[in-house]
């Protein structure tokens, strides 16, 4: 009875609206003053306490490396390279748009920020070669999604701190779910394509493609590090997300050079002639490969007894030298200058980038843009640390009235199996994903489904990805899912077109959640296979 | 107990309040750079240590303690901040879907709720008054932590602060705790103006529908025919 006025509690102040975790943690705080003996300073100090879990910490440099990798052109490189990779199927532009929502998903880690950034470029482009604008922005609304299944994910990183589940695991285990859903959005493309004689794109060769990889790699790089750094044993993954953070803070700045005090400064300008392009691009290569073969083979051999830091500087410095020399010597020939004139040529650019490098350095991370940037993530960060924290305030207000171990023995006593089981989290996420932030729902829903799924033997990380798929798909659900709402909002379409244009899509991405929720295998084979099993302690 | 810790607090906030009406914008950049402030040092520290750490095999022990501390800060400073920048997440179709003068009287509602939740967590004692068996605060935590004045785990001061103001290795608990009180001062604060504002009708919502409102409302209709 009590338990029922505590929830009513939160319903009632959620639907007047308040801020959700003003509705979370007064709901839990009436509960204890009027319920309970326990004092409110206990619950003060747990508030103060929510920064000792050391896991989110993660979250605000996630939310940072996607904030400095959302600025400017990172969505337009993405989209160029995924356009280079499957432009060529019938309905090919919109298989790349998948193709390109499912690598910001990797940056990005949000839904929302995936359909603005994609959307708004790629729905334009396929309207230009004869789409429907119901296609477009149904393909788009749909594949937006991705953001939160794909890893790094902010939501993962919720549930395995809620749970005390490896956040590592769960990255792993989004991998194959994550590039399922986006294969079967595009066959699905792929079948209307061909029903309805979808335009597709000239196949414009090897280079292309090439050319794309080269530009986006250094955004698609940070997946590396990230997935790189946690699997090679190296970092946490709170580790891992600072150093994100920082990659893609330099990458902005003085790589893409899309924000910043080097904003409007090539890195190869036109008056540059064409032998130094070829020795400044040739070394550019060499030493790209030397960092990556740095970082990776550090990934891979950290722990290593028989090769040392020498031996990988050694080996890297050798394939880099000689990649370089081969490109340029390759290169060199076409125009009929010779190697070293090239390389030598190739220097001052070094020289003039260096320079405005060393100048732009001080001023590059205290600039104003970088200060918004961070500002932006930060903004982003305490808005959801603030439901976080409350609802970790009454996730503790539950189990301390013992009412997950009440569900759990009404779900048994009622004859749930895992089977039902599953449906029940399935409709009940799905419905609260409506109304809830994901990973405040997550917080809220975990502690109480956990338990129970233990009890009837779900795998503790399986039920992680079928969460986060819910989540994922409450988001284009109607009524009122949010990324429904965001391209309703940048195509100036109704709601109720939106909503018509999504839903085939929509249906796919059932047929998905229907898969994952009873094919374990598919979110647990890759981190098992990897890492060993999860093992739960109680 | 004694009433001197709520009267700083008052006085904080008075002095807060006549800073703002002085210097509207340098107090909000301010409070920004503050926020920005605390999340680079965190960045700094646990990148500084990823390197100490695997390229020199060395480190700062306090880091992981200092980290945490100053995402509490984060976090603390962060719900003011968001009540005044209206940034926290709600439902608002039911605000959305009534008539503006009852959306009004729930968007009013809503600051208040928030003021009740600032104030009963920084002393509940108001409510025992009222009848209710409840107890404590943060504010008496802190006073209590002021009172037997113990260090956190791994902080120490620099051995110069120590020599200068003769106080004891380790940083104390309750300065670090200081934020709690302190915070939840600036959120009644917040939740005051933020009723006024309604009130007035300088401000239409406490909350923001979605994560994306802003990016969406730059975006607006790009995409129209």
């Amino acid at each position: 009875m009590e338990a029922l006025i505590l929830f009513a509690l939160v319903l009632g102040l959620l639907f007047i609206g308040l801020p959700v975790g003003i509705a979370l943690g007064l709901s839990s705080i009436l509960y204890i003053s009027f319920f309970s003996n326990d004092s409110l300073s206990s619950i003060a100090i747990s508030l103060f306490g929510v920064g000792t879990h050391y896991t989110l910490l993660a979250i605000p440099f996630f939310i940072l490396a996607s904030a400095f990798m959302s600025t400017g052109g990172v969505a337009k490189r993405l989209i160029n390279f995924a356009i280079a990779s499957v432009g060529h199927f019938r309905g090919g532009l919109a298989m790349a748009s998948v193709l390109a929502c499912m690598m910001f998903a990797a940056l990005s880690g949000s839904s929302p920020a995936t359909v603005v950034a994609i959307g708004t470029i790629a729905i334009a482009g396929m309207r230009q070669v004869g789409y429907s604008k119901e296609f477009a922005s149904g393909i788009i609304a749909n594949a937006g999604t991705l953001g939160i299944l794909i890893p790094p994910s902010i939501v993962m990183v919720v549930y395995a701190a809620s749970t005390d589940v490896s956040v590592g695991r769960m990255f792993l285990a989004g991998v194959i779910p994550g590039l399922l859903a986006g294969a079967m959005l595009m066959l699905a493309i792929y079948v209307v394509a061909r029903k309805r004689n979808l335009p597709a794109e000239q196949w414009k060769g090897i280079g292309n493609l090439i050319r794309g990889g080269k530009d986006a790699g250094w955004g698609l790089f940070l997946i590396v590090i990230i997935m790189g750094g946690i699997y090679g044993g190296v970092f946490t993954p709170t580790e891992a997300a600072v150093v994100a953070a920082v990659y893609s803070m330099i990458i902005a700045l003085f790589v893409y050079r899309d924000m910043g005090p080097l904003k409007e400064t090539p890195w190869v300008e036109a008056t540059d002639s064409a032998h130094a392009r070829i020795g400044f691009n040739g070394s550019v290569y060499g030493v790209s490969f030397f960092i990556v073969w740095m970082i990776m083979s550090f990934f891979a051999l950290a722990d290593s007894e028989t090769v040392t830091l020498g031996d990988r500087t050694l080996w890297g410095l050798i394939a880099s030298v000689a990649l370089a020399l081969f490109y340029i010597y390759k290169r060199s020939g076409d125009i009929h200058q010779s190697l070293v004139h090239c390389l030598v040529a190739g220097l001052p650019i070094w020289k003039r980038n260096l320079g405005a490098m060393t100048r732009a350095f001080f001023p590059a991370f205290f600039g104003g843009e970088t200060r918004k940037v961070m500002l932006e993530g930060t903004k982003t960060t305490v808005m959801l640390m603030f439901i976080i924290a409350n609802a970790l305030l009454f996730a503790h207000t539950l189990s301390a009235e013992r009412i997950p171990q009440v569900v759990t023995e009404w779900m048994l006593g009622v004859g749930f199996n895992w089977f039902t089981f599953l449906i029940a989290v399935n409709i009940l996420l799905l419905i609260g994903g409506q109304f809830m932030e994901p990973s405040g729902l997550l917080v809220i829903v975990a502690p109480v489904v956990f338990p129970i799924a233990m009890e009837l033997g779900v795998d503790p990380i399986h039920l992680g990805i079928i969460m986060v798929v819910n989540m994922e798909i409450g988001m284009i659900t109607p009524p009122i899912g949010l990324n429904l709402f965001v391209t309703s909002g940048i195509t100036g379409m109704s709601l109720a077109r939106v909503v018509k244009a999504a839903m085939p899509f929509v249906a796919v991405l059932f047929v998905f959640l229907i898969l994952v929720t009873y094919i374990p295998v598919i979110s647990t084979w890759l981190p098992y296979t990897i890492m060993g099993p999860e093992i739960i302690t109680k | 107990m004694d009433y001197w810790p709520h009267l700083y607090l008052l006085v904080f906030i008075l002095i807060l309040w006549g800073l703002e009406k002085l210097c509207p914008k340098f107090m909000e950049s301010l409070e920004e750079n503050f926020l920005v402030l605390i999340i680079s040092l965190i960045m700094a520290v646990s990148f500084g240590q990823v390197i100490a750490r695997y390229g020199f095999n060395t480190g700062w022990s306090a880091a992981l303690e200092f980290n945490m501390v100053m995402f509490s800060w984060l976090i603390l400073m962060g719900m003011s901040y968001g009540i005044k920048t209206g940034i926290h997440l709600g439902v608002d179709i039911v605000l959305n879907a009534v008539p503006h003068k009852l959306g009004k009287a729930l968007a009013l509602f809503g600051a208040l709720a928030t003021l009740v939740y600032a104030l009963l967590l920084l002393d509940s004692a108001w409510l025992a008054a009222m009848g209710v068996d409840v107890r404590g605060g943060a504010i008496e935590y802190w006073a209590k932590m002021f009172k037997i004045n113990i260090g956190v785990e791994e902080m120490r001061w620099p051995q110069f602060i120590q020599d200068w103001f003769g106080v004891r290795e380790r940083v104390q608990r309750w300065l670090v705790l200081i934020m709690l009180p302190i915070s939840l001062a600036l959120l009644s604060f917040r939740s005051i103006q933020a009723f006024f504002d309604i009130l007035t009708n300088k401000r239409h919502m406490l909350i923001s529908g979605h994560e994306a409102q802003d990016l969406v409302e730059e975006n607006k209709g790009v995409l129209r025919d």
